[in-house]
């Protein structure tokens, strides 16, 4: 992965009568990088990617491979190529047939094809699969024939659409770490759409996080997850408590904000502009806010609550505990160590919640 | 104890069963039984075994050209209706039509109109436009009967086709055409095998709009239409009926093995290309 932008989307728009499925996208991916577009169903992001494979018309706006600005170039002569949400195995051709499909026009020997075929399933670990046909393969091996008929074709960028969706949970984790094994040893630019967090999170260098046709922020999965900008995205990607406030005090680098929720919360201040009177929110991931059964007496970041419900999930619990006069709960995450989550989910008693400034998160009042 | 009651050789059901396949089947078999019968008239005692009928047959010029027209004119009509139907299937199951279900009923409508009044209001029309009554005017009106029928059968064989395939071949570097070649043909060929035998058949024997609209080369239905008045030349419609039962039944038997070897055959031929 070099610094290089090698594909750029410049202000690219895409309209459906009134709706704007893509609107004013404009983005730089980076050679080899391992790029994903992540938002909610109907969000633009598969209509983005369809823009940039040539199957969907922009309304307005450019895109750019290589240097290259693609205008009106069909599909078949763009340098990228697809893996299909469904794979869109060819049912009438073999394994073999499948993944030559796309090499007839290299007019190459049949017996260098073979020998591209074969290499083809080894890397994808289905060597001798080559005289099946398309309803003899379960779902995984078509998911990954569809990523070798693609790869043969050696595309400068690889377009993956939701292709993990169809899998089981097990399957496709195991999918998730081998797809990124092989980004990395092929070496091409990967666009990866997908509406799973976790999935995203899992796999790429950053991440791209769309909704109704904008996108709203890029950055690394940590970085995103860590210091979300926005509301939603802080919502989308994992799991987050929201406390709206108003800025009581500003002191330097750290923001004191009362909240009717769980009353004073002080926080870092980041590059948030604000005065004292802004209407806030702060964010505060689950699992970083302890729950204890030990009075603490703070009146900064610390709140006493009664255990609402837990859920149990083996090697951690979702701990939510009602705050204030029962209106608001908070959601903890505790991990399951030597069975301290199993202990406390069980607790009838009050409990307190504390966190540590650098927990919270300052966003933006409006509710984006 | 209920196979048992399954297993009861005779019931009312079966009963029924055995007439309705006597009902169908008795009519079509008296035509072999007669045609090897050595006498004129139709009817028993059967005299002997001969196969003079067929004899005549062979050498009765005017019924074997009656017979290639038949077989030209179904060959014609079954591919022009079928590149036809094909593409309004193509039509209305790829793009988003406006009034896409009342095109489809209108289409198909001449289904359900009388071929007698198609007959005559082709007629009116030839003869206002001067165009001389042949086997093209009666392949004009076949291929109205016919095309309906292959974009109902395109139709159903077109909706289950996942889109996802032709734009992965694009996708793959083929051209919009040679995507057609390579993917979409191969996957419609059963469809359009279907569709090429049923609009043979029905030109074939279709009687109404050829005895209106030809000229003076007759389509075999025709022909024996104007050959009952003989009853000498019976037997060799007799003759000519079970070798066209023969033929009907051999079709069908290819038609059905063809579709279930699948595809595969014709798309090793492109892939060599």
């Amino acid at each position: 992965m070099s610094d290089e932008n090698f594909i750029t989307l410049r202000n690219l728009s895409r309209h459906f009568g009134r709706v704007r499925a893509v609107d004013d996208v404009s983005l730089e991916v980076k050679r080899g990088e391992f790029f994903s577009l992540l938002g909610p169903s109907g969000c633009g992001k598969t209509t983005l990617m369809r823009i940039i494979a040539g199957f969907e018309e922009e309304t307005a706006g450019e895109v750019f491979i290589d240097g290259q600005s693609m205008g009106r170039t069909p599909p078949h002569q763009r340098p990228s190529n697809m893996v299909f949400q469904n794979y869109a195995i060819f049912p009438h051709l073999t394994v073999q047939q499948n993944i030559a499909f796309g090499l007839r026009k290299e007019k190459l020997p049949k017996e260098q094809v073979n020998r591209m075929v074969e290499e083809a399933l080894e890397m994808i670990k289905l060597p001798g699969y080559s005289s099946r046909h398309a309803h003899q393969l379960s779902g995984g091996q078509r998911q990954r024939i569809a990523l070798a008929r693609a790869l043969i074709k050696k595309p400068k960028v690889l377009l993956l659409d939701e292709p993990l969706g169809a899998l089981d949970k097990k399957l496709r984790e195991q999918m998730q770490l081998e797809l990124r094994a092989l980004q990395k040893s092929v070496g091409i630019t990967f666009i990866f759409v997908t509406h799973d967090q976790e999935e995203a999170m899992t796999m790429s260098d950053r991440i791209a996080v769309m909704n109704d046709g904008k996108v709203l922020e890029i950055g690394a999965p940590a970085q995103l997850y860590e210091r979300p900008k926005s509301r939603f995205v802080a919502d989308f990607l994992g799991s987050m408590n929201f406390f709206d406030g108003r800025v009581l005090d500003i002191d330097g680098d750290s923001v004191v904000v009362e909240s009717p929720q769980v009353g004073k919360i002080r926080v870092d201040r980041g590059d948030a502009a604000m005065s004292p009177g802004s209407e806030v929110v702060v964010a505060i991931r689950p699992e970083n806010i302890v729950v204890s059964t030990e009075r603490i007496n703070n009146d900064v970041n610390t709140v006493k609550g009664r255990i609402d419900n837990a859920a149990f999930l083996g090697d951690r619990s979702n701990i939510y505990v009602a705050v204030g006069d029962g209106a608001s709960t908070v959601l903890t995450l505790m991990q399951n160590l030597s069975g301290a989550a199993s202990r406390i989910g069980g607790q009838s008693g009050d409990v307190w919640l504390r966190w540590s400034d650098d927990a919270g998160i300052l966003l933006p009042g409006d509710k984006v | 104890m209920k196979s048992a009651a399954r297993k009861v050789p005779f019931s009312a059901l079966g009963v029924y069963t055995v007439i309705y396949l006597a009902f169908l089947y008795i009519p079509a078999l008296f035509l072999p039984l007669f045609s090897f019968n050595d006498a004129i008239y139709i009817a028993f005692p059967i005299k002997g075994f001969t196969l003079k009928w067929y004899e005549e047959m062979a050498q009765n010029a005017a019924m074997l050209a009656a017979l290639e027209s038949s077989v030209k004119l179904g060959v014609v009509v079954s591919i022009v209706s079928t590149i036809l139907g094909t593409m309004a299937a193509k039509a209305f199951t790829r793009y988003s039509i406006p009034y896409s279900r009342s095109l489809q009923v209108f289409i198909a409508l001449p289904l359900v109109f009388p071929l007698i009044i198609l007959g005559v209001a082709l007629l009116v029309v030839f003869s206002q436009i001067n165009l001389p009554l042949s086997m093209f005017t009666i392949g004009v009106s076949h291929v109205v009967i016919c095309m309906p029928f292959s974009m109902l059968v395109m139709i159903s064989r077109l909706e289950g086709f996942d889109k996802g395939l032709e734009e992965a071949a694009q996708d793959l570097g083929e051209t919009p055409w040679m995507t057609f070649w390579r993917v979409t043909f191969p996957i419609a060929l059963p469809g359009i095998v279907a569709s090429l035998l049923l609009c043979f058949t029905i030109s074939f024997d279709e009687f109404l709009l050829a005895f209106f609209l030809s000229g003076d080369e007759p389509t075999l239905p025709v022909y024996i239409w104007s050959q009952l008045r003989f009853p000498t030349k019976l037997p060799n419609v007799l003759a000519l009926g079970s070798c066209i039962l023969l033929l009907s039944v051999v079709i069908v038997v290819l038609a059905e093995w063809f579709r279930r070897i699948g595809v595969s055959p014709s798309v090793e031929e492109t892939e060599k290309q």
